[in-house]
């Protein structure tokens, strides 16, 4: 898994390369909680390039999105492939979290 | 259906393996279960559902069975046939019971960041079961042909 970090408009955009597995949940933590923790409010998830999540890293996707709304935030994902939608459907997160088809989507909306 | 029968449930179509409580090692142990379903032809779709459920399985039996205590095992046993694969993975915990754990997908439990791990395999598994007061869990996944049967 490889994590990019970029700026867009007002919000912070972490974007997932990869498997985010049991291995490295805790590396996508620290980049999601470390963002929250520096003062980002508005944070979009790339994971168009994500090609696996587990139901750890899904834990810190939730637990990141709580503690961004809490802060007055968000965290939204974007562009999730076939089987992340397929996941997310599965779980039912897709009624949790907001999913847009891309990131200029999810910065797009206030 | 039975997911095996006394022609083909011979201990020599198993492949067992013995871990420590390392979570880095089931990253290890992955590759030679998906590769082998390659090679036979399974789809894309059934390598990724197999994938999340056997990560899943290994994860529990490490962080919810064994507490994570490096001293303790994981003992995964698999089979792959030209119609399924059969997992199953045990660990040396107290075990539990798998109708008590709260369904993730209720809207009260949405927001919880743990419990996926069982719906997942049951939802990306064909035939899902527990032995040994909850410390073993077995897992089919069939082979879907084109046009979708199995």
């Amino acid at each position: 898994m490889r994590i990019r970090t970029r700026t867009e408009g007002p919000c912070q955009v972490i974007a997932v390369d990869g498997s985010a597995d049991v291995t490295n949940a805790s590396e996508l933590r620290q980049a999601l909680l470390g963002a929250i923790e520096g003062g980002a409010r508005r944070i979009i998830c790339d994971l168009g390039c994500t090609d696996f999540v587990c139901s750890d890293a899904l834990g810190v996707l939730i637990t990141a999105y709580l503690k961004a709304r809490a802060r007055g935030g968000f965290v939204r994902l974007a562009d999730p492939q076939e089987h992340l939608r397929d996941i997310l459907k599965t779980t039912r997160l897709d009624h949790l979290f907001e999913v847009y088809p891309d990131v200029a989507a999810a910065s797009a909306r206030p | 259906m039975p997911s095996s029968s006394p022609e083909t449930d011979s201990r020599s179509d198993w492949t067992e393996k013995v871990l420590p409580t390392r979570l880095e090692l089931i990253r290890d142990a992955e590759p030679e279960v998906l590769g082998r379903l390659r090679e036979l032809g399974y789809s894309e779709d059934q390598r990724f559902a197999v994938r999340l459920a056997f990560e899943e399985a290994m994860v529990n039996a490490m962080k919810h069975g064994n507490r994570m205590d490096p001293a303790l095992h994981v003992v995964l046993n698999y089979r792959i046939l030209p119609d399924r694969i059969e997992i199953r993975v045990r660990d040396e915990g107290p075990g539990f019971e798998p109708h008590l754990v709260p369904d993730p997908t209720c809207d009260e439990n949405l927001n919880r960041p743990c419990g996926r791990g069982i719906m997942l395999m049951r939802s990306y598994m064909d035939e899902i079961s527990y032995a040994y007061e909850g410390r073993e869990v077995c897992m089919v996944k069939y082979r879907k042909r084109e046009g979708g049967s199995a």
